[in-house]
């Protein structure tokens, strides 16, 4: 399989570390009222699509860049790639 | 600014008395124990330094001035390289060059050895394609890729058509060493 | 039997090789099958149920009974398919499965007793009574089963692997393939073409019909040298690509040295390659028609028989007959003619058949039976209900042509029936990027088959926005089959559709009478296709015989799809051929030439080599060893090797921030050239690992972590930074080979480095306990110092860069000869480090709390951490379990790690379990066994006796429980 990097092109998947959902970028904050059960949440229950899954890839024999990449866990077509920074900058600032 | 002389001898990555070097049919494969390294990371949003006047390459790319030459390694982060400066605090001098700039000596983290062909570009592809899964399209002349290579995370940096450079972990500079060795004399026993 | 004229062998140069130790001759160009077949050898093999005989069936890679073993001693390879092993003097080829001769094989036996070994007999029989299975059972089948036998020894030879990148892989070098390599090459596109034959020209060169009025080889040598001539072109032969795996990523494997004499450098090469698009012309299998004793030796493909005559210059037998349902029997029986081979009839079940030639015809006939033990003597021709014996050495079966769809359907798609054509065609949605092309495509005349590699590589180039000119290709036949199935031969006798698992169509009946119906249940209950060839010559056929007993069609009975790998590959050449050794990467530290020179045992520790302990003349044990090194330390001074460690360099204005966020205990208030103890957690809750975070500068920070947890501290830090935090200023980079490390520790170790230190003052007051700088040792090498300690003792690790770190060991031990300077190892560093009640690995195992460890302090509520809100949930923050050190109360008895702990005098079960211990050693400053464990309530239980036990070697040990600490519980040494 290949992973499209954002800016080294095709790169092989042997040279990446699959965490699994992209969800983790998702992380409560620590220090809120109800952070225990946000954290129950966030750490337990993720979902498992048969279908279009956002995922976390670490570059590790690479750039050491984590990314997300959207791929069909049922075909393992691989729908796109970017970098995992650049999509939790965005969604800060949309918070912010 | 080189080390204030001291007397404590330095080994080579591979241990041997001298560099190891090694040579089959048209390469020519030598540990490279003089190549001093840095890594230089840009602060947030802080501005490219040129160091020794070099402009940092960008995605996969290499660069040379000189002594000192730098690759890509990863967004916002290079590796610079000081040809025979391994026995000075290059990081400093580096830091010197690059002021604002998180930067790091890397001189003993690696070990790398330089592969030269001596009958053009063909010897060095064809190895190529025994050593790493890396299209030689993206590892023309100029270019530098991590990559891995026989479970080791390695840079593979193409400093001309007809010479290659492999850096590798310094603790497993033995493994990679056979490796290396290994892929070029088998070339030159198929070339036969 | 002799040569036959012509073929594509080199008669100027004769080749020797044996068979069963028999010397027999061959030429360049000769298969083994094709040499045995000249030397009049048709037995070749024993079937692998019934050990009937069994001779060469076909003349490619879907061969299913001419499996040999070739070479001898560790070389010996068996189940090597005969019709695909190039030949080479010297070769060395024994039969395999008999017991006794080829000939007189014992266990032939067995086909006497073949109404007990019907389909599902393993399942049915050897059921009871049960304990017979293991004893009896099972070791008897294992005997008598499988085809080759291993060698037993391990493989000498050398395997390699390798990367290649193309635009476009063309799978196959038969008409098809080389059309679409043309095709493509011409326009510059980097194109591959693999074959897994030794010469390009697949079907070709079994052929004879002409190309522009010129012979194949003609047309073929022509379009070999233009490839050749081309830069972007790369030709692989003796290349099968077994494989498609996602993204366009196909696995060949290059049989670089199989086809040359004597021990080669390397003897395989397995290539991944990333093609952006294919065209798999793999060609087409012929089928065989199955009737009754349809296995003698002499009965194979017709089209085999043709490719052995035309390529190979050689025929079976002198009298020949052909079995057809087609057109293409005929052909087979012209080219015979051609070569003076004299052709007994052609049996033709199609009514209306015509002859094309002057051979006796049999139209609307079939073969009902068949003569001979160890090699075909007559057939049984019937027609209109009337039997007759044909006298013939041989005969070509011809039941129509499989299109090789096999990679096609290596993504599960299924392969589509084409009604007009009887045969499976390759899956609309095969693998993305992948066109199928040529007889693999259906498209089986050989202009069609041109016409189609032509187009499959404009189409798939078409995609990479590459515009192809379709090239003038040869004016050629162009004809069909006229098939009229039949799918195999109604009677009595066992007519067999899958001949290496011995699979017949009163197997398929049976297995039909007993509700194995569909293709999966049919395939496990009568073995079909599970063979090493993997039914390539059987699957289709006993589809056909399932859907003509259910009464459904083909497609309704289902179809057989394929997974890698096309034809077999050697473990050896999967392995990518490292071993021993070079199994893995092998770390060293930088001290380790030292290390050796002392006659250090070293101990794997992941992928490093450590030094385990220093043993000295006169030490009969390594207790002995180990316990002078922790002495020596205690009293003087020990010297380790540290480097091992992560070690990540942090930088940035919210490098103390970020460590903040990533450690339990908080880090962005430590001092500048001070040291602090760190403790990480998971997100769960639970403790990941554990090290010291230095802080050399405002913005600098260097943290270590555990040696087996560099990696993943590592990339969880990444993790951390880009994607939970990117908005700080950080940046992390890993220097752990880059300095050698090494703890000078023991009451000496201030002493002893104030001797290389450049004037630095190392007294308590101006480096203090958890105290680090930055400093030059040995006139002016740079170096960075810790006083830290693992041990207990007052200690320090200095780090210099790694080239110096051997030197610098020799020096510390050298010169600190006079203060008691010891080399030790990780085992008295482990043992140490118990004395101490240091948390290591063993205790930090992913099921404990910071609280279990008694650091639950260290988990900050004043800010939020990873772990630091799941640490406290309710499960975790209730658990009463904490370390306590533990001493035998009879000092002669052991502490051993994995015994659970009891309430002495309490049953032992897991309802009264109250602990487990971690770790355990003999602690030479004490005089007896100490160990580590977590024990209920164990805080408020110290004094108290419990009882270890340890039911796996039946020990029960009566223990005190003790604090952690052993030695020197106020910290006095480690602060002097």
């Amino acid at each position: 399989m290949l992973i499209p990097h954002p800016l080294l092109g095709p790169r092989d998947a042997q040279e990446f570390f699959c965490l699994g959902s992209a969800s983790l970028l998702d992380r409560p904050d620590g220090m809120s009222d109800g952070a225990q059960a946000a954290f129950h949440d966030y750490v337990y229950l993720r979902d498992n699509p048969a279908g279009v899954h956002r995922e976390l890839w670490f570059h590790e024999q690479g750039d050491r860049s984590w990314l997300v990449v959207t791929r069909n866990t049922l075909t393992h077509e691989i729908l796109g790639a970017e970098l995992a920074r650049d999509v939790a900058l965005r969604a800060k600032g949309g918070a912010a | 600014m080189p080390d204030r002389v001291h007397d404590l001898s330095p080994l080579p990555a591979t241990g041997g008395a001298a560099p190891a070097t090694a040579r089959h049919g048209a390469l020519t494969l030598t540990e490279n124990d003089g190549l001093a390294l840095a890594s230089l990371a840009l602060r947030r949003g802080g501005a490219q330094p040129a160091p020794f006047g070099l402009t940092l390459p960008g995605p996969g790319g290499w660069a040379a001035q000189g002594e000192i030459s730098a690759f890509w390694t990863g967004p916002d982060q290079w590796m610079i390289e000081g040809h025979r400066l391994a026995g000075m605090d290059f990081a400093a001098r580096v830091a010197a060059e690059a002021s604002g700039a998180s930067v790091t000596e890397q001189t003993d983290g690696f070990a790398a050895f330089e592969i030269r062909s001596s009958a053009g570009e063909a010897p060095i592809l064809a190895l190529l394609a025994k050593l790493v899964n890396i299209d030689p399209a993206n590892l023309a002349s100029g270019r530098a890729a991590r990559t891995g290579l026989h479970h080791m995370s390695v840079f593979v940096i193409r400093r001309a058509p007809d010479h290659l450079a492999v850096a590798g972990m310094r603790s497993a500079a033995g493994t990679l060493w056979h490796v290396l060795e290994t892929a070029v004399a088998r070339l030159d026993a198929a070339a036969a | 039997m002799t040569r036959l004229s012509g073929g594509l062998i080199d008669r100027s140069r004769t080749l020797r090789f044996s068979f069963n130790g028999q010397a027999l001759t061959g030429h360049p160009g000769d298969t083994l099958a094709s040499a045995l077949m000249a030397n009049g050898v048709l037995l070749v093999g024993r079937s692998f149920k019934y050990h009937r005989p069994r001779g060469i069936f076909t003349a490619g890679s879907e061969e299913p009974n001419a499996l040999v073993e070739i070479g001898s001693g560790a070389r010996a390879e068996p189940n090597t398919r005969a019709t695909v092993v190039e030949l080479f003097d010297g070769l060395q080829a024994r039969s395999q499965n008999h017991v006794g001769s080829l000939k007189r094989d014992l266990l032939a036996v067995n086909d006497w007793f073949s109404p007990f070994f019907a389909a599902g007999f393993y399942y049915k029989t050897f059921m009871w009574p049960q304990k017979f299975w293991e004893k009896f059972y099972e070791p008897a089948i294992r005997h008598a089963a499988g085809l080759g036998r291993l060698s037993g020894e391990p493989d000498p030879d050398a395997y390699d692997k390798g990367f290649l990148h193309c635009d476009l892989l063309v799978i196959g070098g038969g008409a098809a393939g080389l059309a679409a390599a043309l095709t493509a090459a011409r326009t510059g596109a980097r194109v591959i073409l693999a074959d897994e034959d030794f010469r390009l020209g697949g079907r070709f060169l079994a052929e004879t019909h002409p190309l522009d009025d010129a012979p194949a080889t003609d047309w073929i040598a022509g379009a070999e040298a233009e490839l050749s001539s081309l830069p972007n072109l790369r030709i692989m032969r003796r290349t099968t690509v077994y494989g498609v795996f996602d993204s366009g990523v196909y696995g060949a494997l290059e049989r670089v040295s199989d086809h040359l004499p004597g021990p080669a450098k390397l003897r395989q090469t397995l290539w991944r390659i990333t093609a952006r698009r294919a065209v798999l012309a793999a060609g087409a299998t012929e089928r065989h028609i199955p009737f009754a004793n349809n296995d003698r030796p002499g009965v194979m493909l017709a089209g085999a028989l043709r490719a052995y005559a035309n390529r190979y210059a050689v025929a079976p037998a002198e009298r020949v007959a052909i079995f057809t349902n087609n057109d293409d029997g005929h052909r087979t029986a012209l080219d015979l003619l051609g070569k003076d081979v004299a052709v007994a009839g052609v049996i033709d079940s199609r009514a209306g058949a015509q002859a094309q030639g002057d051979y006796p015809l049999f139209a609307g006939a079939t073969v009902t039976d068949s003569k001979g033990r160890h090699g075909l003597r007559a057939v049984e021709v019937t027609a209109n209900g009337r039997a007759e014996w044909l006298d013939c050495g041989a005969l070509g079966v011809s039941g129509g042509w499989n299109p090789n769809v096999h990679l096609a359907s290596h993504h599960r798609g299924r392969p589509v029936w084409d009604e007009a054509a009887q045969v499976f065609l390759p899956p609309p949605d095969g693998p993305e990027g992948l066109f199928v092309a040529g007889a693999a495509a259906g498209h089986g005349s050989t202009a069609a088959a041109l016409r189609s590699g032509a187009e499959a590589a404009r189409d798939a180039l078409a995609g990479l926005g590459l515009d192809v000119s379709l090239p003038d290709l040869p004016r050629t036949e162009d004809a069909g089959l006229n098939l009229h199935p039949l799918w195999h031969v109604p009677g009595k006798g066992r007519a067999w559709v899958d001949f290496q698992n011995d699979v017949t169509v009163k197997d398929i009946a049976l297995s039909y009478l007993e509700n194995m119906r569909p293709v999966e249940h049919l395939k496990r209950w009568t073995t079909l296709g599970m063979a090493t060839d993997q039914g390539k010559t059987a699957n289709v056929t006993a589809l056909a015989v399932m859907a003509e007993l259910t009464g459904q069609t083909i497609p309704q009975t289902g179809t057989t799809i394929f997974r890698p790998p096309y034809t077999p590959v050697a473990l050896s050449a999967l392995g990518g051929g490292d071993n021993g050794g070079h199994f893995k990467p092998r770390r060293l530290t930088p001290t380790h030439q030292w290390a050796a020179a002392q006659g250090a045992v070293f101990v794997e520790v992941g992928q490093w080599m450590r030094a385990q302990y220093f043993p000295r003349a006169g030490e009969s044990h390594w207790r002995e060893t180990v316990d002078r090194e922790v002495l020596a330390t205690r009293k003087g001074v020990g010297i380790c090797d540290v480097t091992t460690l992560g070690k990540v360099d942090v930088q940035g204005a919210d490098a103390g921030e970020f460590l903040n966020r990533v450690y339990a205990n908080a880090m962005g208030s430590l001092k500048v050239g001070m040291v602090r103890y760190g403790l990480m957690l998971r997100e769960d809750g639970v403790v990941w690992d554990d090290g010291t975070c230095a802080r050399l500068a405002d913005t600098h920070y260097v943290v270590t972590t555990t040696t087996a947890n560099a990696g993943t501290i590592y990339r969880h830090m990444e993790f951390c930074r880009q994607c939970l935090w990117p908005e700080l200023d950080v940046q992390l980079i890993s220097t752990t080979d880059a300095w050698a490390q090494i703890a000078v520790a023991g009451p000496n170790a201030r002493r002893l480095l104030e001797r290389i230190v450049d004037g630095f003052d190392l007294s308590n007051e101006a480096f203090p306990f958890m105290a680090c700088a930055s400093l030059t040792i040995c006139g002016g090498l740079r170096a960075r110092l810790f006083r830290i300690s693992f041990s207990g003792e007052l200690a320090y690790e200095i780090a210099v860069p790694a080239r110096y770190g051997n030197a610098l060991m020799a020096r510390l031990v050298e010169i600190g000869a006079d203060l008691g300077a010891t080399p030790y190892g990780t085992e008295a560093l482990g043992v140490m480090r118990i004395e101490k009640g240091h948390a290591a690995g063993n205790e930090l195992n992913g099921q404990t709390t910071a609280q279990m460890l008694g650091l639950g302090r260290m988990v900050s509520t004043k800010k939020d951490s990873i772990g630091a809100v799941m640490s406290r949930r309710e499960g975790l923050a209730s658990e009463r379990r904490v370390l306590v050190g533990l001493e035998p109360v009879d000092p002669a008895r052991p502490v051993v790690a994995g015994a659970h702990l009891f309430a002495d005098g309490a049953e032992q079960n897991t309802d009264t379990d109250q602990g487990w211990i971690t770790s355990g050693a003999h602690s030479p400053h004490l005089g007896h066994a100490i160990g580590l464990g977590f024990l209920d309530n164990g805080a408020a239980r110290m004094g108290e006796m419990i009882v270890a036990a340890n039911p796996l070697q039946g020990q029960t040990v009566k223990v005190r429980v003790t604090s952690p600490h052993f030695i020197d519980p106020e910290g006095e040494r480690l602060r002097a």
